[in-house]
């Protein structure tokens, strides 16, 4: 009987994350697979004289950034001790939206841009290969610099999970009194383990990269663009055929992002020997990079603050013409225009914070009805569905939610927003919630209390900052949806990133820059009220 | 069962029996009027202009006060979005999202096509008599696509170079001046990369100026026709894009990143379709006032701009009295005004009476155009995919 009632609470614990989110994206990814028997869209594909150099082109550039992003991440954790510090750089950078940054980015190196009438001036602007260069090397700074901050903030979780914090202090004093200097230790000790917890981390920003559109429609190369490009373009053009041809090309990009992912395993796999030896290495002196980690990590953040700041000064400049340093005639136009139609941004509001509170809810249910061994499917199934390019899923949702009946309607917008913040939920909450200990349940029901009241006054009080973390990503991932969002809504409903989107199709740089601050200043106050808010009260 | 057969009701019953709707569209206007009161019409259109937005909001207050429709503006980047919407929804049989649609080109002919469309209604519109359908012939084709009242017309458009005159002092009227300016000023001169929409329109006026017979453009091309009739565009564009922004190995991807970059200075002359573009951005202080427009001596490409309305539309009596709406003077007018949007009217200003025709004044602000030429109807649309695809040949990779 009591076994029966307990299989039965798991099943309910589990029915919301299984009706809300698992389900439909099998569905969604099951109406997208035909599309791998359509001969006629693989025909137009392999037809297609930009494929290969696209492909290319989306592959190295995803790549490149990875090992850039990578590599700073790992300089800045070596030689910054200081948590406080790299956690205000790493919300900073969290919360600023993709294409803010890369509009903001762009004005900093671009030809007519603020770098060349500070050096250069001039009648002209100089002939400058910065921005859109055919190499995709704007496009890969900026994905770089960009992703370093999400990469510390995975890297912090990772260290802070548990005891490893301690124990990891134990074992580099351990290699100090072998002889091994701090900067030897940590790359021989932390290192190591570190890589192993960043691999997934590492395989998002990767695929993230090597399918992203709006960043590089702003950076990136022409002629050929990155594959994802051409594929946003085939995607959206009114030819159904064209369309089919995006979909394959999908398939493809999908298909090749697994290979090189999966190449990139084999060959870790292959050199263990190798890295085993240079990690028994003797003793190195080897110091840690105080001195690059601080360049490093004052470089990304004034990139980021630069960023702002710049868009902040187009947002006023209906004409900033070379090489003039500031904006000659300021005008509020595009944040009258803002204000003028708050529809949007209180709809993004309420839309994302009540997708931050389910999202948390269904995870929070999870967590207390399933046993810990099934988190593994969870977290596979999590990490999953965010390293699949978004244009293949968004296409399979749709046609999912149209038979449905879903489109154009607020549940299905809400469900639209929802996969992809209660993935990073998930991920992000996992650790520390399994983490905790259970010995303080034990007492508050030794002491007449029932669970849910446990669970409310003394469980989820005690998680506080990671709750409220999880929270504030789940918020900013969600209000900065745009392609699921903008099929699913059918034009009965218009969010900030939609409004943003089409607004800025006319190419109105104030306007553009005014909403892509109003993207960036919501998950900003979320990340800021968590962490003000999440701090412990006895500390 | 209890049936009531309200207005909405009967509405509802339209849309899902579509061909019960299309049989409909010969009722009176007075009729059409009656229906339309209280529905509400969703006017899927690109919204990257204020401009353009200002205007369409301030239709939709027309609207609600003269005929009770309330009109709601589903802000689009590309229409193409509309198009492959309403394929989807018809496709699952499922009611219409959008019930009128700003439209042409690629665009109306596949909706046509593919019978996506409801009508014909455009004869059904008291103010489609006043349509300057004589002399201006795009009103009835649409990138010599027959509209056979499928779409009303909307607005003119003709392509149109801008540039700052302080920079500039004689714009090239001519492809063949501007190839020479370019070899004069090299790396200041671009357009977009087709298959945006301007830079295939760039490449179409080459087209017409360098092939030796363009009068074929009207009819539907085969691939060996345009290989030989292309010949000469290729030869010119082989000339001039080593003179071109990134020696022509990169272009800039849409009309408005050329126009941003003639603002910044980077870029020497801009394009586009509304010929009154230049000066309404001078009012808006994008462009400075020294500003100049022009159009190329022998002609340019010229089109016409629609609104059509989906086959599955809920309120299709209120999106027609939108489009005969649209077509009004006071509505044509104003559209007109360069201080609003500056988008040329495509009524016969000798169809209306005096009090409407003093609504239209002539306006000499500066950016408007300088150099008038005749628009040049836009090819066959079978000419476009094979421009297109021996670009992306050549020079696409």
């Amino acid at each position: 009987m009591a076994r029966t009632l307990r299989r039965l609470t798991a099943a309910a614990g589990a029915l919301p994350t299984m009706v809300l989110w698992i389900a439909p994206l099998l569905l969604s990814l099951a109406v997208v697979a035909p599309a791998a028997l359509d001969r006629q869209a693989w025909q137009m594909s392999l037809g297609h004289p930009q494929l290969w150099p696209g492909l290319w082109l989306a592959l190295a550039t995803g790549g490149i950034a990875t090992l850039l992003a990578l590599a700073a991440a790992i300089v800045i954790l070596a030689g910054i001790p200081a948590q406080r510090l790299l956690r205000g750089l790493a919300a900073a950078g969290l919360a600023l939206p993709h294409l803010a940054f890369a509009i903001g980015f762009g004005f900093l190196i671009m030809p007519s841009g603020l770098v060349a009438r500070v050096m250069v001036g001039g009648d002209a602007p100089p002939a400058w290969n910065t921005v859109q260069d055919p190499w995709g090397i704007s496009l890969t700074a900026a994905l770089a610099l960009k992703e370093i901050p999400f990469l510390l903030t995975a890297a912090m979780a990772a260290l802070a999970r548990g005891d490893a914090a301690g124990r990891l202090a134990r074992e580099c004093r351990a290699a100090a009194s072998l002889g091994h200097g701090a900067g030897s230790a940590w790359m021989r000790i932390v290192l190591p383990q570190l890589l192993h917890e960043l691999r997934w981390p590492l395989a998002i920003v990767f695929v993230y990269g090597a399918t992203v559109v709006d960043m590089a429609l702003v950076l990136g190369p022409t002629q050929p663009p990155t594959l994802s490009v051409i594929i946003w373009h085939a995607l959206n053009d009114a030819d159904a055929a064209t369309n089919r041809m995006g979909l394959a090309m999908t398939l493809l990009l999908t298909l090749a992002l697994a290979a090189a992912l999966g190449c990139t395993a084999m060959l870790l796999a292959l050199t263990r020997g190798f890295r085993r030896d240079f990690l028994a290495a003797g003793p190195s002196l080897l110091d840690v990079p105080r001195h690059s980690a601080l360049l490093l990590a004052a470089v990304t953040m004034l990139m980021m603050c630069g960023a702002v700041l710049i868009l902040g000064l187009l947002s006023v400049a209906p004409r900033w013409p070379y090489p003039a340093l500031m904006p000659p005639e300021p005008g509020f136009a595009a944040w009258a225009a803002l204000a003028a139609a708050p529809a949007p941004l209180w709809l993004s509001l309420g839309l994302s914070l009540s997708v931050a509170a389910a999202a948390l809810a269904a995870m929070i249910l999870w967590f207390e009805t399933q046993p810990p061994r099934r988190d593994v499917w969870l977290i596979g199934f999590a990490l999953l569905s965010l390293a699949l390019p978004q244009l293949a899923v968004a296409a399979g949702q749709y046609r999912l939610f149209l038979a449905l009946g879903a489109t154009g309607t607020l549940p299905g917008l809400c469900l639209a927003h929802l996969a992809p913040a209660i993935a990073y939920v998930a991920i992000v909450l996992q650790g520390p919630y399994r983490a905790f200990d259970g010995r303080y349940m034990k007492v508050a029901h030794s002491l007449q209390t029932s669970h849910p009241a446990a669970l409310l006054l003394v469980k989820l009080p005690l998680l506080k900052a990671p709750l409220l973390t999880a929270t504030a990503i789940a918020f900013a991932v969600s209000i900065g949806q745009f392609v699921p969002a903008q099929l699913i809504a059918a034009g009965r409903y218009s969010t900030l990133p939609m409004e943003a989107v089409t607004l800025s199709a006319g190419g109105n740089r104030p306007l553009a820059a005014t909403f892509a601050l109003a993207l960036a200043i919501p998950p900003l106050i979320a990340f800021l009220a968590a962490a003000l808010l999440g701090r412990p009260r006895w500390r | 069962m209890n049936v009531t057969f309200t207005r909405r009701g009967f509405a509802q019953f339209l849309a899902a029996a579509p061909l019960i709707g299309a049989a409909r569209a010969g009722q009176g206007w007075d009729e059409t009027l009656a229906d339309a009161r209280g529905q509400t019409v969703y006017f899927n259109a690109w919204a990257g202009s204020p401009q353009i937005n200002a205007y369409i909001a301030w239709a939709g207050e027309e609207l609600r006060k003269r005929h009770g429709i309330a009109l709601v503006h589903v802000k689009l980047a590309d229409t193409a979005e509309a198009v492959r919407r309403v394929r989807d929804e018809v496709a699952a049989g499922k009611p219409g999202s959008a019930d009128l649609i700003w439209i042409n080109g690629e665009n109306f002919r596949i909706m046509k096509a593919e019978k996506l469309l409801f009508g014909p209604f455009t004869e059904d519109l008291p103010n489609f008599a006043l349509v300057d359908t004589g002399g201006k012939p795009t009103t009835l084709v649409d990138f010599a696509e027959p509209t056979e009242g499928m779409e009303s017309p909307w607005g003119m458009a003709q392509l149109t170079f801008f540039a700052d005159g302080a920079k500039l002092k004689t714009p090239p009227l001519s492809m063949a001046e501007l190839l020479g300016l370019a070899q004069t000023m090299p790396g200041r001169i671009s357009y977009p990369a087709p298959p945006d929409f301007h830079g295939t329109t760039f490449l179409k006026q080459a087209l017409v100026e360098t092939m030796a017979d363009p009068s074929v453009l009207g009819t539907s091309a085969a691939k060996e026709d345009f290989l030989v009739a292309s010949n000469p565009m290729f030869d010119f564009l082989d000339a001039l894009h080593p003179h071109l922004w990134r020696e022509g190995r990169q272009f800039p991807q849409s009309q408005a990143q050329v126009t941003q970059m003639v603002a910044d200075g980077e870029l020497l002359i801009g394009l586009t379709f509304n010929p009154n573009e230049p000066a309404n951005l001078v009012a808006t202080g994008a462009l400075p006032a020294s500003t100049i427009a022009w159009q190329n001596r022998a002609g340019s490409i010229g089109n016409t701009h629609f609104v059509a309305i989906p086959v599955n539309s809920t309120s299709k009596q209120a999106a027609q009295v939108t489009a005969d709406f649209l077509l009004s003077p006071e509505a044509q007018a104003r559209k007109a005004d360069l201080a609003v949007w500056g988008d040329p009217a495509v009524l016969d200003l000798a169809k209306l009476n005096a009090s409407d025709k003093a609504l239209f004044k002539s306006a000499d602000a500066p950016g408007a155009v300088s150099f008038p030429a005749p628009a040049i109807p836009e090819p066959h649309g079978s000419w476009v995919p094979l421009i297109e695809a021996a670009w992306l040949e050549r020079y696409g990779a």
